[in-house]
């Protein structure tokens, strides 16, 4: 249980997990036009993520190559270059290190035998996109994006691809006192919890028992991601008339097939990139939905800062969008009525697991869950797919990829 | 300030203030039905996203928000909290909101005042009396229906770009 929060387990993790693994950093949509920027983390390092004024998207450190102070000092914003307010070192939008006017001030007299200027680029990160989310990573080495996403790629299509995405606003940003894999776990392959922890549902007669959290299937990709899936047996899709158009030009048929009977699909990009189309609710006699993107940024052993991003349909229909945003907003976010319990528990969780090294034998967990059960066959989505979404199997998945990050020592 | 920019008569400036106190009280002491009865049917309650911008950009975002919430939805939550699975909230909180600095300015309607005023709000959880302060500017529309001043807008802009709070639990 102590790996939860343990402050050993954490400087691993700086060093062994999040240096050595593609990490989700922003939607596309988010950098509108040359020289926007966003400014995230890489595990607990400062990053900006720019569009140069080739339109190409670049992740570098957020640290000057003079003395280490920060080019971008506030969220997001729109430059034409990077200047250093230290020491006015300057650099371009693609990082380069810019000419002996722009470079540094008073460059002839300061360094009268000159600047090895390809030296001062800024350091950056390897960059790869999918369906608009943009992932960099700081290891040279590790196999393409497309490989570490795999089979969870199909599913990211139901949510990402199935549409022109887009951020609506910013992220909402708060600070929760769990560990940071808490969240993460809890949205690869924990649909059970949802009957008790959220079990408020049912007892204002917003859905039937506990069926949001059990009908449907669990996927256990390989490499980490989990997800689950929950359908309904309706004829008519749940999602607005209005794009069903758009989602068939950009679906396969059998995405589109299942899209169509979409109640709910949580899951996570390893190692803590979560998504979620809440289960829809009726609102004013439709459904409705709220799209959201999460990620649990690390900010200490036992402390997350949680990032919350709710995305919708560019071309969809003002009530959809209407709508979509205010039910996120109410059962997701900061204030949502899901999240809330959620935290709760977490922030406890973690409390015990504080303490749980002082006891002489360890304190084992449960992560049973479906274990011996088979995988369907006639699934058309790849990865295991398990019928019901009962099942922990992708969570077992997630803590073997961990362990195995954790576990090899970084090459010197 | 002189004496032009006092916009409002004694008299509406006590009932503003009276109606806040007593808006605080309904929350701190968890009377969330009695609570409910304050807002006007359209009510449309918001709480933007703060963000750290260099000036002059403005770091208030409202495309999307903290709240978003009308009269139907804040009825759910209330409905939620009152259910013995409320868990976040469940024991509850120890909250104390300190309403001050109310500002009351006249509007282009006549049974309407645009009141500002700032919140404090101290909430304590769980064993060991740690806290958090929740601190912003709320931007009420506040409407003269009958006898009664009801409130059919509020803007609750908090002052922090990542919350210090592990949700929003609590009313703002
Ligand atoms: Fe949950």
């Amino acid at each position: 249980m102590f790996v939860y929060s343990d402050p050993d387990v954490y400087e691993l993790e700086l060093e062994r997990v999040f240096p050595h693994t593609w990490l989700f950093l922003a939607h596309a949509s988010e950098l509108s036009g040359p020289g926007s920027f966003v400014v995230r983390d890489m595990g607990e390092q400062s990053v900006i993520v720019g569009r140069g004024d080739d339109d190409v998207v670049r992740v570098f450190l957020n640290s000057c190559r003079h003395r280490g102070m920060k080019l971008a000092c506030e969220d997001f914003g729109q430059v034409d270059m990077w200047r250093c307010q230290y020491h006015g070192f300057t650099y371009g939008s693609k990082g380069d290190f810019m000419g002996t006017l722009l470079g540094a001030p008073f460059e002839r007299q300061a360094y009268p035998q000159g600047l090895d200027r390809k030296a001062l680029s800024l350091i950056e990160a390897r960059v790869e996109t999918y369906q608009g989310l943009i992932f960099a990573t700081w290891d040279k080495k590790i196999a393409p994006l497309s490989d570490f996403l795999g089979d969870v790629r199909w599913y990211l299509d139901l949510l990402f691809g199935r549409a022109e995405m887009e951020v609506v606003g910013v992220p909402q940003k708060w600070v929760v006192p769990s560990g940071w894999k808490l969240p993460a776990d809890n949205f690869t392959s924990d649909a059970y919890h949802t009957a008790t922890a959220h079990s408020f549902m049912a007892r204002l007669n917003l859905t039937k028992g506990v069926d949001f959290g059990r009908d449907g299937y669990h996927v256990a990709p390989d490499n980490g991601h989990g997800l689950g899936i929950g359908t309904h047996s309706d004829d008519e899709s749940y999602f607005p008339p209005e794009l069903q158009e758009e989602y068939r030009s950009r679906l396969s048929e059998e995405q589109y097939e299942l899209l169509s009977h979409l109640k709910n699909l949580h899951g996570n990009v390893f190692p803590h990139m979560s998504f979620l189309q809440p289960n829809f609710i009726d609102i004013d006699g439709k459904k409705v939905s709220g799209l959201m993107l999460r990620v649990w940024q690390p900010i200490g052993p036992d402390k997350l800062q949680v990032w919350s991003w709710h995305l919708i349909e560019k071309n969809g229909p003002d009530w959809w969008k209407k709508a979509a945003k205010a039910a996120y907003v109410q059962t997701f976010g900061s204030s949502g009525m899901f999240d809330q319990d959620d935290t709760e528990n977490w922030e406890a969780q973690t409390r015990n697991s504080n303490t749980a090294l002082a006891r002489d034998e360890e304190i084992m967990l449960h992560y049973g869950m479906g274990l011996g059960m088979e995988p369907l066959t006639e699934f058309p989505g790849p990865g295991h797919v398990f019928d019901g979404k009962f099942s922990e199997a992708a969570g077992r998945k997630y803590w073997r990829t961990w362990l195995d990050l954790v576990l090899k020592e970084p090459e010197k | 300030m002189t004496r032009s920019a006092i916009q409002v008569d004694l008299e509406t400036r006590l009932e503003i203030s009276d109606f806040l106190v007593q808006e605080a009280e309904y929350l701190d002491d968890r009377q969330y039905e009695e609570w409910l009865t304050i807002f006007a049917p359209d009510i449309h309650y918001t709480a933007p996203i703060r963000v750290h911008r260099k000036s002059p950009a403005s770091d208030i975002v409202d495309d999307i928000g903290h709240f978003d919430d009308d009269f139907a939805s804040l009825t759910m939550r209330v409905k939620r909290l009152r259910t013995d699975v409320a868990w976040a909230e469940d024991p509850p909180s120890h909250t104390r909101r300190l309403i001050t600095n109310i500002r009351i300015r006249l509007t282009d309607i006549a049974d309407e005042l645009d009141v500002r005023s700032n919140l404090l709000m101290f909430r304590s959880r769980g064993d060991r009396g740690s806290y958090d302060l929740i601190a912003g500017e709320r931007q009420d529309r506040f409407r003269r229906i009958g006898q009664e001043w009801k409130i059919a807008r509020r803007r609750a802009i908090l002052d922090q770009s990542s919350l210090g709070t592990k949700n929003l639990g609590v009313f703002l």
